[in-house]
């Protein structure tokens, strides 16, 4: 459907029918970001794969996702034809923010992506292993700072469950917020901060290079590309994964979104979405259906009860 | 092989005739979005990446170099015609570049921008060749206190470029920190003055400021003044090239700009601001002609520029030697990376060096290919202020609210835009100088953090601010700045200085 | 200041005095917002409520600096506005806010080129409200068309680029 500013005038002159399946993603953010990044890939393979004659995506950026989110359950309301792109961020937002729209008011499809939450050291660092770590936190919780991402956002969170798990008061976390991954990664180089949080991906380049340390992920299974050991295997009872979803409009019958759902699911497995993710560099954690909901509806439940406990929701 | 053979070879497959073919359709793309208002470089690579797609590496990588510096070049070319800065970093090109357009001398500003970001990107990429592992070490003693440090420095040695009233300037500096508390504190996630609006939680858009401030602000007082000469905008006076004495101005900042903003740039959390305010305050300084300043000092388009243009190759120091995107741009590249199969990260130089070298080589490329394409051009962009006043303004707030609606367009976000607009307008009736506004927008909310952070890691103990000899040097620098002057206007010189500065706008 | 000092004492300068105010008002607003806020200052000791508070009091400060120069120097003379022109462009700005989600991008901006053209005098909006929303839709195609960047779309724009 890419045609040419002159092309697009006669075509409107003929008026081509609109496919059945067509196609608007909301990019609740920014050009440029993250959820732009995969609303745009979704896109393309729709396109190329033939899941979808047309598909536009609109950016409305604002607060975590949730600007964007609640004009979508308003706008969208009952259209088959509208799906946002979200993911895990955004249900920390809803909270912080305390948005009177949640996840609750769209109607959530797959898990697309996701990335596990990485705790990492300089390599010239004495901590050796997460227990090393742990046992500093529990005898002085200041003396640890972590640089990570911003407040109340997976990041921290995944700090307020280890702290939780571990017994040591979540209040008490030393959590210093940087903005970009970039300037985290300085300060954990140049040795300012005691350790390090952030997505895998941005560890594996430094770890492999012998400047940093792996101490543990955040998922239930060792990550790809790293042996560290899992904060389960360790003993801490944290599960995070950051996630990148989408989902449907509200109000749609069950044929409608089950319609959707079967073009989602025709999109996860398609060779172009492998590929695609390939070139991203994104990993594949495709979860649909009864699955996913009682999955989020899990990690909605932890994580409300994890920024309560960190002080960041009343 | 040395690093010299490396570029050498990187330099030999970028004078293929095709790859040089690509490398100018690179330019001209990059420069034909970049002129868009509110589209920044980093944007204007993220939008026409997909272009490169599909194009063998060499290829690739050389349209991708040129759109780069094209969407940067581009981004100054507003800046200066309209006063619509598209990103932070080419506010303070629209200071003087703007007031230089309209008093005829658009030619100038534009060459000089051009020939200065050239200038600027040749060191600076060669420095980046040579100098990386160096700097990069320097870059990282740089942690939250030696950043607070700096921007104390930029804070004292800006506020003092701006301005006769120190009242009015500080008036217009708290202004734009106040602005800087709207939305969530980022340290601890707490929302300010943002009174339940979730637009509002993201805070004040510096472009949207700037561009309010500067092009609305601006297209009301001017109609507000009817038809009195002097607000007239000339298209042309005297050459549309640089003149033997814009040359004589333009050179020694061009390389300050370039000491100033690579080192800036390379810094995790420097950014191209601190060292475009910071080369525009050394211009002010340093120059021969200070009533020119406000008034359309080429000067003050020279340095920054260079200095932006010097500091967006720093930005590739952290990124190519650790892998640390340090900046909006940055990250995009490294998406850029990403398709030519290239990881970032501290072992690129060894495991891939042909790919940096090419990249390095294609930056060169590009950056002479930006040259051949724009001073040609340049007539044709300074012809647009021929256009009759009605049509010129009415085009500048259709592009000047376009920047908005194109990233975000929310009601909230344009009521914005008016009422800055309007806060701009009034700033100028009643002589309030803008841009310590702007300033204190960019550069509160990063003193408020790198402050915070220091003491988080600290743990409250105030001393650590002074306790590196970085962060204490730095510091001691800020604050002779701020008594050096008031030593000398005591000792009699004052009077010079308070004519100086009574002169300006 | 130089000129300030020559000035003879006239009457109290109006413009400062209410400048003064708005500041004042300014700075008490960001001191109530430091006071009702958590000020989690965590390990640093300074929390969120510390910078609002501090330039807070500054802009008390540069309040009583306008009060003291008003009382004392009287008003700077300064360009008297037409605000006849000022009406047109904000009132175009604000129709283009009002108008952007229903009429799409071209219309609300074609009429903010034309209210704009009109302030500086060009007032044949018959001939400017086309130009205007011609010169917008050409933009709206070049951002929908070749950078995928959707600007809000009306019924033009849905006829002549699908949508």
């Amino acid at each position: 459907m890419k045609h040419t500013l002159l092309g697009a005038v006669f075509a409107a002159a003929v008026a081509l029918p609109a496919f059945a399946n067509d196609y608007t993603i909301m990019a609740p953010a920014a050009p440029g970001g993250g959820w732009d990044s995969t609303a745009r890939a979704m896109q393309e393979v729709m396109q190329a794969e033939g899941i979808a004659g047309s598909v536009q995506v609109q950016n409305v950026p604002g607060a975590g996702g949730t600007v964007g989110l609640a004009q979508f359950a308003s706008t969208a309301a009952g259209d088959p034809a509208q799906l946002i792109v979200g993911g895990y961020v955004m249900v920390g937002a809803i909270l912080t923010n305390a948005s009177p729209v949640s996840l609750a008011d769209v109607t959530p499809i797959a898990r697309l992506t996701g990335e596990a939450v990485g705790i990492a050291v300089s390599a010239d660092s004495p901590i050796t292993d997460i227990n090393g770590l742990v046992e500093m936190m529990k005898a002085d919780p200041g003396s640890v700072s972590w640089a990570g991402g911003s407040a109340g956002g997976v990041d921290h969170i995944t700090v307020g469950l280890l702290a939780k798990a571990a017994g040591v008061d979540p209040t008490k976390i030393n959590y210093v917020a940087f903005s970009g991954g970039g300037e985290a990664l300085a300060a954990i180089l140049g040795n300012q901060v005691t350790v390090g949080i952030s997505g895998v991906g941005e560890f594996l380049p430094q770890v492999e290079a012998g400047t940093m340390r792996m101490l543990a992920v955040s998922t239930a299974e060792k990550w790809p590309g790293t042996d560290a050991p899992t904060l389960m295997e360790s003993g801490y009872d944290v599960n995070v994964q950051n996630w990148r979803m989408v989902a449907a409009a509200p109000g749609l019958s069950d044929e409608q979104k089950a319609a959707v759902a079967a073009d989602v699911d025709k999109l996860a497995n398609s060779a172009g979405w492998k590929a695609m993710l390939e070139t991203k560099g994104w990993a594949n954690t495709y979860l649909a259906g009864a699955e996913f909901d009682t999955q989020l509806a899990k990690e909605i439940e932890t994580t409300t009860a994890i920024l309560k406990d960190i002080g960041l929701v009343q | 092989m040395s690093t010299f053979d490396f570029l050498l070879q990187g330099l030999a497959v970028a004078s293929d005739p095709m790859i040089l073919l690509y490398a100018l359709i690179g330019v001209t793309l990059g420069t034909a979005v970049g002129v868009l208002p509110g589209i920044g470089p980093a944007l204007t690579v993220a939008l026409l990446l997909p272009v490169t797609y599909g194009l063998d590496p060499a290829g690739s990588l050389i349209m991708f170099a040129g759109i780069y510096y094209g969407g940067m070049y581009g981004g100054s070319t507003t800046s200066i015609l309209l006063n619509t800065p598209g990103e932070s970093a080419s506010i303070v090109t629209a200071l003087e570049g703007n007031k230089m357009a309209r008093a005829g001398r658009g030619g100038p500003a534009l060459a000089t921008a051009a020939i200065g970001s050239f200038v600027a990107g040749l060191i600076a990429t060669l420095a980046l060749a040579f100098l990386a592992p160096y700097v990069v070490k320097l870059a990282l003693v740089f942690g939250p206190r030696e950043y607070f440090a700096l921007m104390m420095l930029a804070f004292v040695t800006v506020s003092a470029a701006f301005g006769d009233s120190a009242m009015k300037g500080l008036t217009s500096l708290f202004i734009g920190l106040a602005l800087a508390l709207v939305g969530i504190d980022q340290l601890t996630g707490q929302a300010r003055l943002s009174f339940g609006v979730p637009e509002l939680l993201d805070g004040v858009e510096v472009t949207t400021l700037a561009v309010a401030l500067f092009a609305i602000g601006e297209a009301l007082f001017v109609a507000s003044q009817g038809q009195r000469a002097e607000d007239g905008i000339i298209a042309i006076k005297g050459s549309v090239w640089m003149t033997r004495a814009d040359w004589a101005r333009s050179w020694k900042p061009w390389l300050r700009g370039t000491v100033i903003g690579f080192p800036i740039g390379a810094m995790p959390a420097g950014g191209a601001e601190i060292g475009t305010l910071l080369s525009y305050a050394a211009e002010k300084r340093l120059t021969k002609h200070p009533e020119e300043f406000g008034h359309g000092a080429i000067e003050g388009v020279a340095g920054p520029e260079a200095a932006n243009n010097a500091s967006a190759a720093g930005t590739l120091v952290p990124l190519l030697t650790l892998g640390l995107p340090t900046s909006a741009t940055a990250a995009i590249l490294l998406a850029g990376f990403q398709q030519f199969g290239l990881q970032p990260g501290p072992l690129l130089f060894a495991t891939s060096p042909q790919l940096v070298w090419g990249l390095i080589a294609s930056l060169l490329i590009a950056n002479v290919m930006l040259l051949v394409l724009n001073l040609p051009l340049i007539r044709l962009w300074v012809s647009l202020l021929m256009i009759p006043r009605p049509w010129l303004y009415a085009g500048i707030l259709l592009f000047a609210t376009l920047g908005t609606i194109g990233m975000n367009p929310s009601p909230v976000e344009l009521s914005m835009l008016l009422v800055f607009g309007i806060l701009g307008f009034l700033m100028r009736l009643y002589g309030y100088p803008i841009a310590p506004a702007v300033v204190g927008l960019i550069l509160g909310p990063m003193a408020e953090q790198q402050l915070r952070r220091a003491l988080a890691i600290s743990q409250g103990d105030w001393s650590t601010l002074v306790s590196t000899p970085v962060a204490a040097g730095i510091l001691l620098a800020a604050t002779l700045a701020l008594v050096v002057p008031w030593i000398m206007r005591l000792r009699g010189k004052g009077a010079v200085l308070a004519q100086l500065a009574a002169d300006e706008d | 200041m130089i000129r300030v000092l020559t000035a003879t004492k006239r009457r109290p300068d109006g413009a400062a005095l209410t400048i003064a105010v708005a500041l004042a008002l300014l700075g008490g607003l960001l001191v109530w917002q430091a006071a009702v806020i958590p000020d989690k200052g965590g390990y640093a000791g300074i929390g969120s409520g510390a910078l609002p508070r501090f330039i807070g009091i500054g802009l008390f400060a540069l309040s009583a600096a306008h009060l003291w120069t008003a009382v004392k120097t009287g008003a700077d003379p300064i360009a008297r506005p037409h605000m006849g022109p000022v009406v047109w462009i904000v009132g175009g700005l604000l129709l283009q806010i009002l108008l952007l989600r229903s009429a799409g991008f071209s219309i609300a901006s074609g009429l903010l080129f034309a209210l704009t053209a009109a302030g500086f005098g060009r007032r044949r909006l018959l001939v400017t409200v086309p130009v205007g929303v011609g010169l917008a839709l050409a933009i709206y195609g070049v951002f929908d068309q070749l950078l995928k960047l959707k600007l809000p779309a009306g019924l033009l724009e849905t006829l002549i680029f699908g949508g």
